[in-house]
C-alpha cells in the first residue's frame, strides 16, 4: 500500500507536455522576471499610482543599494553559506567612514565616543577632504570581517550560520560602541551625491511652466544607480565567465569533489566571505549617502529578510551549487516591487513584514520543487 | 476651563477646527514607531482627528528603521499626497527627510522629535530643556531641604543623543544642578537610548556600583516602570512620605508619571502639550497646503511646565497624562 502511495504517477501523454512547460518557467533563467511583470501588469489596474513615473524611479531608487549588498550574499549562498553579518557590517562602516570624512564633528553629541579625538575632531575627521582615502579605509574594514568570517568558516569548518551569527552581534556591537549609539552627519556633498545624486533627469509631459516643478521631474540615472549596474556587471563576469566563478559553484555543488578536482576550496571559501563583506561595504557607502549620515545601527532590525529574501527569490539556491547575479537582479526588483505595492496598499507594516515572510518562504518552497525537478532530469 | 475641554473631546477635540475651512486633503503621516504613551496618544490624536476633519490619512510606521521611514515617505510622495506630518527616527534623518520632502515641493511637518536642522519645515517642539530644568529644579530643591550633612547623589537615565529632545532635556537637568554647585556631586549618567532593555541593564549597573542615589531624573517617562523594576528588590521604591525615598522626577507627561505623582512614587515631571503640539502640527500642514506654501519653515515652540507634587491639585488636568488617566487610559 505504502509502495503504491510513493510510486510516482506517470503522466498521461496530454499532461505531458504541460508538466514539461511548467519545468521549463520553473528552470528559467527568467522565471522572476516574467513573475514580476506579471504581478506589475496584474495590480497596476488597482494601483495605479505603482506605474507613475514618481513612483518607477521611487522604486529603482529603493532596488540600488539591496541589489549591491545581495549580491555578495548570491555568492556566499552559492557556495552553500549564508552570510547574517551584512548589516552589521553595513552600521561598522558606515559609521567608521562617516567619521573618518566628516567635514565637522559637534562635541555635544561625539565627546563621550571613544572615536572622538582619535578619528573625529571639532574641525573634522582624519580623512576630511580625502573622500577616496575613506572608501579605501571603509573597504578595508568590510573586508576585515569578511577574512575573519571566511577563515572560521574554511579552516575551522564552522557552521557558517554561526559564525556570521556572531559577527553580526559582535560586529553590530562594536559599531554602537564606536559612537555610543550617535550617528555622524556632516557628510562631505560628494560622499552624500553617491547615494542621492543624479546624472541624468526625466520630465514627461508638456512644457506649460516656465519653471517645471521638481516634483515632477524624476531621476533616471543615479551614482547609485551606476555603482550597483558596474557591480553587477562585474559580478557576473566574474561568477560566469572566470575559474574563479566556476570554483565557486563547485564548492557550492559537492565541497568534497571539488577539493579532489584539485579547487583551492579553502581560499575560496575566504575569498567568497571577503566579497559578501565588501559589498555590504558598497551598500553601507549608497545607504549613508542617501541618509546623509553614518549610522552604527543601518543594517538593523528587518534588513537581512530583505537581502535574503531577494537573493532567495531570485533562485539561488539554498542548498549551494546553484546560483546567478542576473538572478539575483531580477530577486531584488521582485522585492522591491512587492514591498512598494503593499506600501501603496496601506498595509501595516507588521503585514508588509508578514508577507514578504511568506513570499520568502514560497521562493524558498520553490527551490526546492526546482532542486527536484534537476534531479529528476539528470 | 481647558481641561473640560480636554477630557470632554480628548483626542478629537480640535476635529472640527480642523474641517473648517480647509478641503479634503491627502495626508501622509509617517512616524517612526508607537514604543511611549506620549507616541500612542500622539499618533491618536492626529488620525482620529485628520479623519474626523474629511481628510485622507495614509499611515506609514517605520519599525524604528530610519532607512525605511525615508523609503516610505518617498512612497508617500510618489503617491501624490498633499501634505506630511513626521514622527522621525532622530534628529538626523529627519533633517534627510524634510530636505526630500521639499525638494519635491510637498509640505512636511515634524511633531516633537525636531530635526538637527531646525530652519528646514514646520517643526513643532517642546522647549526640552526649560521643562526639565522646572522639573529638576523641584526635586533639587526637595533634596537639599531633606539632605544637608553631605552631597547629594543625583542620577540621569539620558536618551539618545541623536535626538535633540534628549540633548535638551539633559542640558536642562545640567542647568538646574549648576544653580546649587557642591551641594550635589557628579551626576551618575546613565544611556538609555530610549530603549527599555538598554536602560534596564545600565541602571541596574550604575545602582549597584552606587547604591546611594538620592535623585533620578529620567528623560522620558516611558522609563519609569523600569526605574521601579531596578529600585524595588533593593527596598528603594517607596513613596516620598516615608523613610529612604529616592526623589525622581521625569519628563513628558504621560498617564503613568501621572499616577505615580498621585501615589506618591514620583515627585515631579515635565510636561509637554501633545494636544497642543498636535493641534499645531495639523493647523500648519493644512494651511500650508490651503495656501499652496510648498516649502513652509516654522518652528512652534510648546512652552510647557512642571507637573509636582506641589501644583498636582491646580495642574493635574492640565497634563494630557492625567486626562487619560481620568479616562481610563492605564485601565484599557
Amino acid at each position: 500500500m505504502t509502495a503504491m502511495l510513493t510510486q510516482p504517477v506517470p503522466a498521461t501523454p496530454a499532461a505531458r507536455p504541460l508538466r514539461r512547460t511548467l519545468a521549463r518557467a520553473l528552470l528559467s533563467d527568467w522565471f522572476v522576471l516574467w513573475l514580476t511583470l506579471a504581478y506589475f501588469l496584474i495590480l497596476l489596474p488597482v494601483l495605479p499610482t505603482l506605474g507613475t513615473p514618481a513612483n518607477l524611479a521611487n522604486l529603482l531608487s529603493n532596488a540600488w543599494p539591496l541589489l549591491v549588498v545581495a549580491l555578495g550574499q548570491t555568492f556566499v549562498m552559492t557556495i552553500g553559506g549564508i552570510d547574517l553579518s551584512q548589516g552589521a557590517v553595513i552600521g561598522l562602516t558606515s559609521t567608521l567612514g562617516a567619521a573618518l570624512i566628516a567635514t565637522a564633528g559637534p562635541p555635544e553629541v561625539l565627546s563621550k565616543a571613544p572615536i572622538w579625538g582619535l578619528l573625529i575632531f571639532e574641525d573634522g575627521g582624519v580623512l576630511a577632504g580625502q573622500l577616496w582615502l575613506g572608501l579605501l579605509a571603509m573597504l578595508l574594514a568590510g573586508a576585515l570581517v569578511g577574512l575573519v568570517n571566511g577563515t572560521l568558516v574554511a579552516w575551522l569548518d564552522m557552521p557558517a550560520f554561526m559564525v556570521t551569527l556572531v559577527s553580526l552581534i559582535t560586529v553590530g556591537a562594536f559599531a554602537i560602541w564606536l559612537t555610543q549609539s550617535e550617528n555622524i552627519r556632516n557628510l562631505p556633498d560628494s560622499y552624500v551625491a553617491l547615494g542621492k545624486g543624479e546624472i541624468v533627469s526625466v520630465y514627461i509631459g508638456p512644457k506649460e511652466e516656465p519653471q517645471i516643478p521638481r516634483r515632477q521631474v524624476h531621476e533616471l540615472v543615479t551614482y547609485a544607480a551606476l555603482v550597483a549596474v558596474t557591480l553587477a556587471v562585474a559580478l557576473h563576469l566574474l561568477l560566469e565567465r572566470t575559474a574563479f566563478g566556476r570554483q565557486v559553484l563547485a564548492v557550492g555543488a559537492n565541497r568534497r569533489a571539488a577539493e579532489i578536482a584539485g579547487v583551492p576550496v579553502r581560499r575560496i571559501i575566504v575569498l567568497v566571505f571577503v566579497l559578501s563583506s565588501l559589498c555590504a561595504t558598497v551598500g553601507a557607502v549608497l545607504y549613508s549617502a542617501r541618509l546623509e549620515a553614518g549610522r552604527p545601527t543601518l543594517g538593523e532590525g528587518t534588513f537581512l529578510l530583505d537581502v535574503i529574501g531577494a537573493t532567495v527569490i531570485g533562485g539561488t539556491s539554498l542548498f549551494g551549487g546553484k546560483g546567478k547575479v542576473l538572478w539575483t537582479v531580477f530577486g531584488v526588483l521582485f522585492f522591491v516591487l512587492l514591498s512598494n505595492s503593499l506600501n501603496l496598499m496601506n498595509l501595516s507594516t507588521f503585514h508588509i513584514d508578514m508577507v514578504k515572510g511568506g513570499v520568502i518562504l514560497a521562493a524558498a518552497l520553490l527551490d526546492v520543487a526546482r532542486t527536484r525537478l534537476l534531479r529528476g532530469m539528470a | 476651563m481647558r481641561s473640560t475641554f480636554l477630557s470632554a473631546l480628548g483626542a478629537t477635540a480640535f476635529a472640527t477646527l480642523l474641517g473648517t475651512g480647509a478641503q479634503a486633503a491627502t495626508i501622509c503621516f509617517a512616524f517612526q514607531d508607537l514604543e511611549t504613551e506620549f507616541w500612542v496618544a500622539g499618533h491618536k490624536a492626529i488620525t482620529t482627528t485628520l479623519t474626523e476633519a474629511g481628510h485622507t490619512v495614509i499611515e506609514r510606521n517605520a519599525n524604528e528603521d530610519a532607512n525605511r521611514q525615508l523609503e516610505q515617505v518617498n512612497d508617500c510622495i510618489a503617491q501624490g499626497v498633499d501634505g506630511i506630518i513626521i514622527i522621525p527616527q532622530d534628529g538626523e534623518s529627519a533633517v534627510t527627510i524634510v530636505q526630500t520632502a521639499q525638494d519635491n515641493d510637498v509640505p512636511i511637518a515634524v511633531f516633537n522629535r525636531p530635526p538637527s536642522d531646525l530652519s528646514k519645515g514646520i517643526v513643532v517642539v517642546a522647549d526640552n530643556a526649560t521643562i526639565a530644568e522646572q522639573a529638576v529644579d523641584f526635586v533639587a530643591q526637595e533634596a537639599m531641604a531633606r539632605i544637608t550633612d553631605r552631597p547629594i547623589q543625583p542620577l540621569i537615565i539620558v536618551g539618545d543623543l541623536g535626538d535633540p529632545n534628549a540633548v535638551g532635556r539633559k542640558d536642562g537637568f545640567y542647568a538646574a544642578l549648576q544653580k546649587y554647585g557642591d551641594k550635589f556631586a557628579t551626576p551618575i549618567e546613565v544611556a538609555s537610548e530610549w530603549d527599555a532593555a538598554t536602560a534596564l541593564a545600565n541602571l541596574e549597573a550604575a545602582v549597584t556600583a552606587n547604591p546611594n542615589i538620592d535623585l533620578i531624573f529620567t528623560s522620558s517617562d516611558f522609563l519609569f516602570p523600569t526605574i521601579r523594576s531596578v529600585l524595588e528588590p533593593r527596598g528603594k521604591w517607596v513613596p516620598r512620605d516615608q523613610e529612604g525615598h529616592v526623589l525622581m522626577a521625569g519628563l513628558d507627561g504621560d498617564a503613568t508619571a501621572c499616577q505615580l505623582i498621585k501615589d506618591g512614587f514620583v515627585d515631579a515631571t515635565g510636561v509637554q502639550d501633545l494636544y497642543f503640539e498636535a493641534e499645531s502640527a495639523m493647523n500648519a500642514i493644512l494651511a500650508a497646503i490651503e495656501a499652496g506654501e510648498t516649502q513652509p519653515n516654522q518652528v512652534i515652540e510648546d512652552p510647557g511646565f512642571a507637573l509636582t507634587s506641589a501644583n498636582l491639585g491646580e495642574r493635574e488636568m492640565d497634563m494630557w497624562g492625567c486626562v487619560l488617566l481620568s479616562e481610563g487610559f492605564l485601565n484599557n
